[in-house]
């Protein structure tokens, strides 16, 4: 399995390529699964068809989904709540569990649902040789991208300052030998202590997550267009995504128009400056006198096939 | 006169076993400190509401509390007796 | 006669701790078994956790006992051995162990809470507030007055400085044996002995020479190095270590007081006003706490008390033989310190070339010994004569002289990097009015490295300008300052939750508070000013840490008879 995901600013295309994208290799005989995260939600209308949070079968080998980011974090937090509502349990006496539902309040957490629904793609997800997401606006696109690495360096920082807290209990113990003070319940071995051992647990998924979105299996590809304003906002999409360590591979200058090829050297030039990996693609307004208006090239898949 | 010297030697015993007990708490006092206060501060760092800071998953936290029962239990002291920790600390690490 | 004295000393203590100590338990305090101590009742095998009482005992011990107890009685033999030996015994066991015990059992009758929280309690909240600033000056003052006792050791035996430095090399590598490698602890003690032996021995093989003020350089670098390394590396091991000096040091002291059988050579009593501050006549009263200051009354002790004590005690009968007992062993290290003065001091003052007779002693002695063997090592080369003059001659008094150098040091060292490290949270806890007021002055002065620099600063500074006879003082003044407060505390808590009528308790506290004020404001215009005109920076720094000492000390009293006058509803 294998996965594109294709970001950029909003309205340079991104659900258009994408659906082309996944189109043209399910055309090829793959099967592939095209999600939309993007809360505008175009993949349907693109189909014509009614798209849900499952994906559906659209066609031999092609298949689609719509994650709606509202939804899905009202899910999360409804398992979140489901979490409470299992340690304390007892309160269902009391009828006073409803309050958990205070929860589903908690502001920010459309990244976290965001991510969670991607692992769930991701691990479902075995069984398609291709997955192409179309991605929210690049704001939260780049939280959700962040999300794992900073949750895994949140998570190890943790993991440090535990063991050395059972380390100095072990220290202490030691030292104690037999003396009693009425703590000696208190665990100090890392196979005993149940804190330590979900600390693991949960670092090993987001980091399986990381990789996954880090890892040679993904592409990550930007779209924009020819004009100055989508070039800002890519510049900096592609040197945050940098940053935290995911290169983008794969370019598409899309809506680009042969009257405007000198403005779009330019652009191109300032865009992928000490950036040599970025393959670049024009798609659009080609050629006046032969094919008039935007047009799709009949193979977008080539390059990517043949590199990754 | 047996009993004499069994007296004796109980209280040698005794005496023995309260130096090499003293010598021990010494030895892990100022660790013991430290210990509670990184345990402690672990809790605050796992709460992030009550440090002010989202931390990055509250499921985490919501899965760890049941199993953090003592540190929390620190947490609240703590909170508590903050503002009165000088002596403590004073009589732990000692200055005089 | 030695031996007599302490003999005598250890009788009388003994019968003060049956007849005062006692009354006090069971009358004034009335504790009783039926209470459950607060390490019972908020039992959290946390902080509250009731230890056996021998072991409490040896905790509060240590904790309480420092290198002061020994340094004031060797300034105080200017008076002669009768009125510093009744210091160091009456006030010891009626104000000094009275004000120890009172802290311990009003905190554990608060539920463990510090005597400063017992004080914002019962008298009024500003009282509270006032203690920390006190503490803080003492903070200050604790680090002038032993950064100068540790280079006079350092100077005076040039094998002390090599020993100290190899006894850190020694308490690191233990630090790694017991608390990294989690080596066997009986092994790694045996380890640490067998080092701490051998730094004694190579201190005597490479001695470092260098003047004072190098060393009270030196001191600062180390005090800001060494409170900024985390405790295990350094500060625990080093203080394990320092047990044994402890140990070796009182033992062979007692074996050698008791069994020296030798005459006093320094005269009884002197005369009322010898030279003792700053090279002026100093009259026994109201002088005599801010010589002698532990090994008689410490404030520090209400705060250790007050702070880990009362958490750990076990139940409330143990609280006499802690508090009121360790106080008085103090005392008892105090007498073997004025016994080996008198005896041996005279003899080895001449040793040294001094013109000292027994009848100029009042006005010889002191400056004298600061010429000779300035601070503690009129101690350390007594005591090894001392012992040298029993059977235990054996042992080469080069090497009981090091020992007990090194004792001294150690623990005088010891005290300037955790006094530093208490004087951070100190600051920041009396800047704290500031916040709110002006942000940047509070963020200023709360910064880690500026609330460790300025005490370490100021203190080494002191050091380094001041005489030791001015420093020493001031020291004291600040100490019995919190002693005459907690005491003040102690008495408020005996006559309004007690419901005691509390006289056996009030007139000492007042005793105290007038002889301590007196004592202040008599330091401050006379002392200070003739200080002031031989090197005006320091004295103007230590009068007007004086002064503003003095001015809480009024605020607290007047606070003190207002409250008592009201009723409290318990």
């Amino acid at each position: 399995m294998k996965s594109l995901f294709f970001t950029g600013k909003g309205g340079v295309g991104k659900s258009t390529l994408s659906s082309a994208f996944g189109y043209q290799l399910s055309q090829k005989g793959y099967k592939v699964l095209i999600v939309s995260l993007d809360p505008a939600h175009n993949l349907g209308d693109i189909f014509n068809t009614r798209l849900k949070n499952r994906e559906i079968k659209f066609a031999e080998n092609l298949f689609l989904a719509e994650v709606d980011l509202s939804k899905a974090s009202k899910k999360y937090l409804k398992e979140n709540t489901k979490v409470f509502e299992e340690v304390y349990g007892y309160l269902k006496v009391l009828n006073l569990d409803r309050y958990f539902n205070v929860l589903k309040y908690t502001p920010g957490m459309e990244e976290n649902a965001a991510l969670i629904e991607i692992e769930r793609i991701f691990t479902e997800g075995i069984k398609y040789d291709f997955i192409v997401f179309d991605t929210p606006p690049t704001g939260i696109t780049l939280r959700i991208m962040a999300l794992p690495t900073i949750t895994v360096n949140w998570l190890e920082q943790l993991i440090g300052i535990r063991k050395q807290i059972l380390e100095k209990r072990y220290t202490i113990r030691h030292i104690r030998d037999g003396i009693s003070t009425g703590d000696e319940k208190l665990v100090y071995n890392e196979l005993d202590d149940t804190v330590i051992k979900k600390l693991y647990l949960m670092h090993e998924k987001y980091k399986k997550l990381d990789s996954m979105i880090k890892g040679e299996n993904n592409t990550v590809s930007v779209v924009f267009n020819p004009d100055f304003l989508s070039l800002r906002e890519s510049e900096r999409l592609i040197s945050s995504l940098d940053e935290l360590g995911i290169p983008v591979r794969l370019a598409f200058n899309n809506k680009y128009d042969s009257c405007l090829s000198e403005d779009a050297d330019k652009i191109e030039k300032q865009l992928f400056a000490g950036r040599s990996g970025i393959k670049n693609q024009r798609i659009g307004f080609a050629d006046h006198k032969n094919s008039p208006g935007y047009s799709i090239p009949a193979d977008l898949t080539e390059y990517y096939l043949q590199e990754y | 006169m047996k009993g004499i010297i069994r007296k004796i030697y109980r209280s040698v015993i005794f005496f023995i076993s309260s130096l090499d007990q003293a010598h021990r708490m010494k030895a892990a006092e100022v660790t013991e400190y430290e210990l509670r206060e990184l345990e402690n501060l672990f809790v605050l760092l796992l709460m992030g509401s009550f440090t002010g800071i989202p931390s990055p998953s509250s499921l985490v936290s919501a899965e760890l509390i049941p199993h953090l029962g003592r540190e929390i239990q620190l947490l609240n002291k703590r909170a508590e007796e903050a503002f009165d920790a000088f002596n403590e600390i004073a009589g732990t690490i000692g200055i005089d | 006669m030695t031996t007599l004295i302490v003999i005598l000393g250890a009788l009388i203590y003994i019968g003060l701790y049956l007849k005062y100590g006692k009354s006090l338990e069971k009358n004034v305090v009335k504790a009783t078994n039926q209470n459950d101590a607060p390490s019972k009742t908020y039992y959290d095998g946390v902080d509250y956790v009731p230890s056996k009482a021998p072991v409490l005992f040896g905790h509060h011990f240590a904790s309480i006992a420092g290198a002061a107890p020994i340094i004031g009685p060797v300034l105080a033999m200017a008076w002669g051995w009768v009125p510093a030996l009744l210091w160091i015994w009456f006030g010891n066991a009626l104000i000094g162990a009275v004000h120890d015990y009172l802290s311990v059992m009003a905190s554990v009758r608060y539920d463990g809470k510090s005597i400063q929280f017992v004080a914002s309690d019962l008298i009024t909240k500003r009282s509270g507030k006032l203690f920390y600033w006190i503490v803080f000056f003492l903070l200050i003052l604790v680090i002038a007055a032993f950064a100068a006792v540790c280079a006079g050791m350092f100077v005076g035996n040039p094998a002390i400085p090599t020993s100290y430095i190899l006894k850190i090399c020694a308490a690191l590598i233990l630090g790694v044996l017991i608390y990294r490698v989690n080596m066997n602890f009986t092994l790694a003690t045996v380890i640490g002995i067998v080092m701490l032996v051998l730094a004694l021995w190579g201190g005597a093989m490479m001695p470092i020479t260098a003047s004072r003020k190098t060393w009270l350089a030196v001191f600062f670098f180390y005090i800001i190095i060494a409170s900024a390394v985390p405790v295990n590396v350094l500060l625990q091991p080093r203080d394990y270590l320092n047990s044994f000096l402890l140990y070796a040091g009182l033992i062979l002291g007692a074996l050698g007081a008791i069994f020296s059988f030798k005459g006093f050579t320094a005269p009884a009593f002197t005369t009322f006003s010898p030279i003792v501050m700053g090279g002026n006549p100093t009259p026994f009263w109201p002088a005599i706490p801010l010589v002698i200051a532990c090994g008689s009354l410490s404030g520090f002790h209400s705060l250790v008390g007050s702070g880990t004590t009362s958490k750990q005690l076990a139940k409330e009968s143990d609280a006499l033989p802690i508090g009121y007992g360790a106080m008085l062993t103090e005392g008892f290290l105090s007498t073997i310190v004025v016994v080996s003065v008198a005896g041996f001091g005279f003899g080895i003052m001449k040793d040294a070339g001094m013109t000292i007779s027994a009848a100029g002693w009042g006005t010889e002695y002191t400056p004298a010994m600061m010429k000779s063997f300035p601070s503690a090592a009129m101690f350390t080369e007594s005591y090894a004569v001392m012992v040298a003059s029993t059977w235990l001659k054996f042992i080469p008094t080069s090497a009981v002289k090091l020992l007990a150098g090194m004792w001294v040091s150690s623990f005088a060292m010891t005290t300037l990097d955790t006094t530093n490290r208490l004087g951070r949270y100190c600051f920041a806890e009396i800047m704290l009015p500031l916040k709110g007021k002006s942000e940047s002055a509070y963020k200023f002065f709360t910064n880690k490295w500026i609330a460790s620099l300025v005490p370490a600063l100021i203190g080494v500074w002191l050091a380094w300008s001041g005489s030791f006879t001015i420093v020493w003082p001031s020291f004291g003044s600040a100490n019995q300052l919190i002693a005459s407060m907690a005491l003040l505390t102690g008495a408020s808590w005996v006559t309004k939750k007690l419901g005691a009528k509390g006289t056996a308790v009030m007139i000492p506290a007042y005793a105290l508070w007038v002889t301590v004020t007196a004592a202040i404001i008599w330091f401050s215009a006379v002392i200070l000013p003739a200080s002031i005109q031989k090197n005006p920076s320091t004295g103007i720094t230590l009068l007007v840490i004086e002064v503003v000492m003095l001015l809480m000390n009024v605020i607290f009293i007047i606070d003190f008879i207002k409250s008592g006058k009201k009723e409290v509803k318990s």
